[in-house]
């Protein structure tokens, strides 16, 4: 096989990219992927707080994120030789306030009527499970089943398994056009090179949405900036990923010892930057400090090392768009995952595989339609 | 194309060597074997190799062992250092506890 | 949020350079730095510092930074310590970590002349306890006044390890040897013979194979490198040592320049990144300026020039000066900077090998490879000279930008000339008196006096001393070559420190008169076995 052609393409060298073509080379297709950025993972697959959830997810997207937790996560290490450092230590969402605990019971009944096991405890019954939570806390939703993992070694764990398996990648590869040949997509363009294939996958995030564009398909969805935070290595401390009602931050301690919290100030959707580079904002961080110490008072002394932003590609219904294009031939688009997309990666790489070989999906995808957004026919 | 870009290279299989015992990056306890190997492994940049490994994300990230990391990528990969990309900087400057990165203060002189 | 005309980050020798000169034309400037001290690294520069006048050579480091601060404080620079710039934000915002908190500043200017870290290498136990930086180990003697250990390894020849064995020595360390992976001493000439005549011995092409000990260095291990830096069996060679320095060069802290945004580069030359600069210490954000070590590892005394030209370009960036005053002072400065950058050590020559000197002289050889001039070479350089009655001797070999042996002697008997990396010579008619401001001034301490007139059958040498104890006179000891082995015995005839010697002691041994090139150190005999004295003079 030439080295500028293959079975599928994947756009996008995230962990959705790196997952899907994990899953389409197991199953023996041959596969390309070009990554716009010198390195792998570059966008929101690095700069996420790792969470593995299924609490507070949208029902359209809940059966996914259940179907990896009970049948993907477990073995991921196993299956990718490479410690994704997976902790199922359960999911805490805070409440300070009676509204808070309204939101929250909101989101358990949702949650509930999927067959998830999630439910409402008292102040104390938090603490119970995790002693360092400050008495300012007077309930919360938990959802023991939930948990996080690293996002950076996940990604680059599928990365390495898919390469082992022979997919090719290339970096430093930015995709400027799409081009159909006789009504189906077929060439993928960069500055240096055109690739072929029957097959094109674009999973690149944000900017899916200039790549589409050139076959004239449009994802609704801007572009938000958040901001994470990680601390020096820490005695262990509890296993649970943290959120709140009031959405002030969120984040758990890795396997290494350090806190990984994400946050945001409430001016990111106005940056400055406006998407051009990803930089920290001076007054992000103490925000997402004085959140955490509310909380968490015994962190007081824990030491930031570093700081870091990253952006969400936020679609207008707050969920993905998965699936083929029905007026492009050949194109799967993945893209718009609202920043919840890594706990689901491994089952949106399987689906995503699934969907390039024309196989029938282990889920029902149809709730990802790109063309939810139109008029119907 | 930088020669980096190019992940399907084949380094070869990975031969340990004198030294990969060592450890490079200090606040992380990375070693060279660790690093080497992952270069074997298709972690071509030094960001990759930071967010598989943890080098240079420690308590100094990276004072020490960034020019390290980066001789040992580089001659694991055949290149000159200068083709590979530094890490990115990022705030803080230096480790700051979260009660004082939480506390903003008024310039009082 | 506050703002302010003009904030510094760092206050070493670049930064308060900066600060000094942006004040001096009215602009209202704040000084951050992490340090409890401000000075950066000149409070650990014992040693004086080469140059001419304008750089201020033959001043030493320390004094150099207070005067500085004298300077600051009377121009009411606003200097904050224990101050952590931990961010440079979206414009032009300096974040700073203080008393516990955290300040918002917004500055007209930003200078950054946060400096530059130490480099490490790895080898077998570089991680014990007592491994430590050489510039660790000046921080430790020189402003904490503690010994870094009692018997030290230095690797790396370049001018920090040469200076610190120097100091380390001073500080009553034994310094067992200098080891250096490249075949040749990196450092200047005159700073390894300083060292390698006190006996300390020169492994070049020689480099660290592991450091022993359980939970601290118990001791050390070198061995010689072929062509390809690989060991040669055979060639080990074992230290009792409990401290092993490493002097292997500098790298920019520029973190805060990529943090911004500013565009940065990889540049080995420079020691690592650096912001990309224009003539102006400009970096690619307009109002953004670097200064020193940061920009490119130099020396302190262009820190500070390269600190003045980024004041200036902010004053006039701020509009407290106009274009001809600023092409006025950045000229003059830009001179001052060039002169440095000249001669073989100059920051183009960087990796070079130079086989002569620009006066067509061929180098020392064995200076390169052993530390010292070998007695068969010094001949040949032009401040070398016989004459009747008491004249300099000046081992100057290798062309660097200095001249205060120039303008000390008062007979002027010693000329540079107009061209500051020109070796010294003595100037025929001028009459030596022997005063010994040469011998003292002397930044590379090599100049010695020589006077084989006094006494028949001896020679009275006079040579640099900056040990304690002082010998006495009357003291009797041992003569070190230059290779820093005994050569005769020796009897101190004369002590002499005065203010203008700044602390250096002009100490006169007697020695045979065949001695006279030869004998270059003194030491006491309390420890070192003197070989016999030529029967015929004694």
């Amino acid at each position: 096989m030439s080295s500028t052609t293959a079975d599928v393409i994947v756009v996008g060298g995230g962990i959705i990219g790196c997952a899907t073509a994990y899953y389409l080379a197991k199953k023996g297709t041959d596969v390309i992927v070009l990554e716009a950025n010198e390195s792998i993972g570059d966008g929101g697959s690095t700069r996420n707080a790792g969470g593995v959830r299924q609490s507070g997810r949208d029902p359209r997207e809940l059966p996914l994120a259940m179907y990896a937790v009970k049948n993907m996560w477990p073995h991921l290490s196993e299956e990718l030789d490479s410690d994704v450092e997976y902790c199922q230590g359960g999911n805490l969402r805070l409440g300070k306030t009676e509204k808070h605990l309204e939101i929250l019971r909101g989101l358990r009944d949702k949650a509930v009527a999927q067959g998830l096991d999630m439910r409402m405890i008292s102040g104390d019954e938090v603490r119970e499970i995790n002693p360092y939570l400050s008495e300012e806390v007077i309930g919360a939703s938990w959802c023991p089943t939930d948990g996080h993992a690293n996002p950076l070694r996940a990604t680059m764990a599928f990365y390495r398994a898919a390469r082992r398996l022979g997919v090719r990648f290339y970096t430093g590869h930015p995709v400027t056009e799409l081009r159909k040949v006789k009504g189906a997509v077929r060439q993928v363009v960069t500055p240096t090179q055109t690739y072929e294939a029957d097959r094109v996958v674009v999973a690149a995030g944000y900017a899916s949405r200039k790549i589409l564009a050139s076959v004239d398909i449009d994802v609704p969805m801007s572009n938000v900036l958040i901001e994470a935070l990680v601390t020096e290595m820490e005695p262990p401390m509890f296993p649970q990923m943290l959120g709140t009602a009031e959405a002030d931050f969120y984040g758990h301690q890795t396997k290494h010892g350090s806190f990984v919290f994400g946050g945001d100030s409430g001016f990111e959707r106005v940056n400055k930057d406006e998407g051009h580079r990803m930089r920290t904002s001076s007054i992000t961080a103490p925000s997402i400090c004085r959140g955490i110490l509310r909380y968490i008072p015994r962190l007081a002394h824990a030491k930031i090392v570093r700081t870091w932003a990253g952006y969400e590609d936020v679609c207008a219904d707050g969920v993905p768009v998965l699936g083929k294009v029905d007026e492009v031939p050949g194109l799967v688009v993945a893209c718009a995952f609202t920043g919840h997309g890594f706990g689901i990666s491994p089952i949106v790489g399987t689906l995503l595989s699934e969907v390039a070989r024309d196989e029938p999906t282990t889920l029902d995808i149809s709730a990802f339609r790109y063309d939810r957004f139109k008029a119907r026919a | 194309m930088k020669e980096i870009y190019d992940r399907t290279r084949d380094l070869g299989p990975f031969e340990p060597k004198p030294g990969d015992d060592q450890i490079v990056c200090r606040c992380e306890e990375v070693t060279q074997g660790e690093i080497r190997q992952a270069v074997h492994d298709g972690l071509f940049t030094i960001a990759e190799i930071r967010r598989y490994l943890r080098c240079g994300m420690g308590l100094c990230q990276g004072q020490t062992c960034a020019r390290l990391v980066k001789g040992i990528v580089a001659r694991e990969l055949g290149v000159s250092p200068d083709e590979l990309e530094p890490a990115s900087s990022r705030a803080p400057m230096r480790p700051i506890e979260m009660s004082v990165f939480a506390k903003e203060g008024e310039d009082d002189e | 949020m506050k703002r302010y005309d003009l904030i510094v980050v760092g206050a070493g020798p670049a930064g308060m350079s900066a600060a000094i000169e942006a004040a001096k034309h009215g602009v209202h400037v704040v000084v951050f730095d992490e340090n409890a001290r401000p000075g950066g690294q000149l409070f650990k520069q014992i040693h004086k510092f080469f140059g001419s006048k304008e750089h201020r050579a033959k001043i030493r480091g320390f004094v150099i930074g207070q005067e500085l601060l004298d300077e600051a404080d009377k121009l009411g620079v606003d200097v904050r310590l224990n101050s952590t710039v931990i961010g440079l934000y979206q414009d032009k915002e300096v974040v700073v970590q203080r008393n516990g908190e955290v300040e918002h500043y917004k500055g007209d200017s930003i200078v950054v002349a946060t400096g530059a870290a130490e480099n490490m290498v790895t080898f077998e136990g570089w991680t014990l306890p007592g491994v430590i930086g050489a510039g660790a180990a000046q921080t430790m003697m020189n402003l904490h006044g503690v010994r870094p250990g009692e018997r030290v390894l230095m690797l790396g020849t370049g001018n920090v390890g040469l200076v610190v064995s120097y100091q380390l020595k001073q500080a009553g360390c034994d310094v067992v040897a200098l080891g250096d992976a490249a075949p040749r001493v990196g450092g200047y000439g005159v700073h390894a013979a300083k060292v390698a005549r006190t006996g300390v011995p020169f492994y070049l092409g020689h480099t660290i194979k592991r450091a022993e000990g359980t939970d601290h260095v118990t001791g050390a291990v070198i061995a010689q490198l072929d062509e390809h830096f690989q060991f040669i069996p055979g060639t080990e060679k074992h230290f009792d040592v409990d401290t092993i320095c490493v002097a292997v060069g500098l790298s920019p802290m520029s973190q805060l320049f990529k943090m911004d945004g500013c565009k940065v580069v990889d540049d080995r030359k420079k020691g690592g990144q650096v912001p990309v600069v224009d003539d102006l210490g400009q970096t690619s954000i307009p109002g953004i300026f670097a200064a020193g070590d940061v920009s490119g590892i130099e020396e302190a005394s262009s820190a500070m020039i390269e600190g003045r030209i980024a004041g200036l370009s902010a004053a006039s960036f701020l509009g407290y000066i106009d274009k001809p005053e600023l092409d006025e002072g950045v000229g003059s400065n830009e001179a001052a900077l060039d002169g440095l950058r000249q001669g073989m050590f100059a920051p183009k020559n960087r990796g070079k090998k130079i086989e002569n000197t620009e006066e067509g002289i061929p180098v020392s050889t064995s200076l390169l490879e052993h530390g010292f001039v070998a007695d068969d070479e010094i001949e040949r350089f032009p401040g070398v000279t016989h004459r009747q009655g008491i004249h300099p001797v000046i081992e100057c070999t290798q062309n660097i930008p200095c001249n205060p042996c120039q303008d000390v002697c008062p007979k002027h008997c010693i000329k540079v000339g107009d061209h500051i990396t020109a070796l010294p010579q003595l100037e025929p008619d001028a009459q030596c008196i022997g005063c010994g401001l040469c011998v003292a001034s002397c930044p590379g301490q090599a100049i010695f006096l020589l006077d084989e007139t006094d006494v028949p059958g001896y020679a009275d040498v006079s040579l640099p001393y900056e040990f304690l104890p002082l010998p006495t006179k009357g003291q009797r000891g041992v003569a070190l070559g230059r290779d820093g082995k005994p050569v005769c015995e020796a009897e101190v005839v004369s002590v002499k420190r005065t203010k203008a010697f700044d602390h250096t002691a002009v100490v006169t041994m007697r020695v045979p008169a065949d001695m006279a090139m030869r004998a270059r150190f003194f030491k006491a005999t309390d420890d070192v076995q003197a070989p016999a004295a030529p029967a015929a003079k004694a």
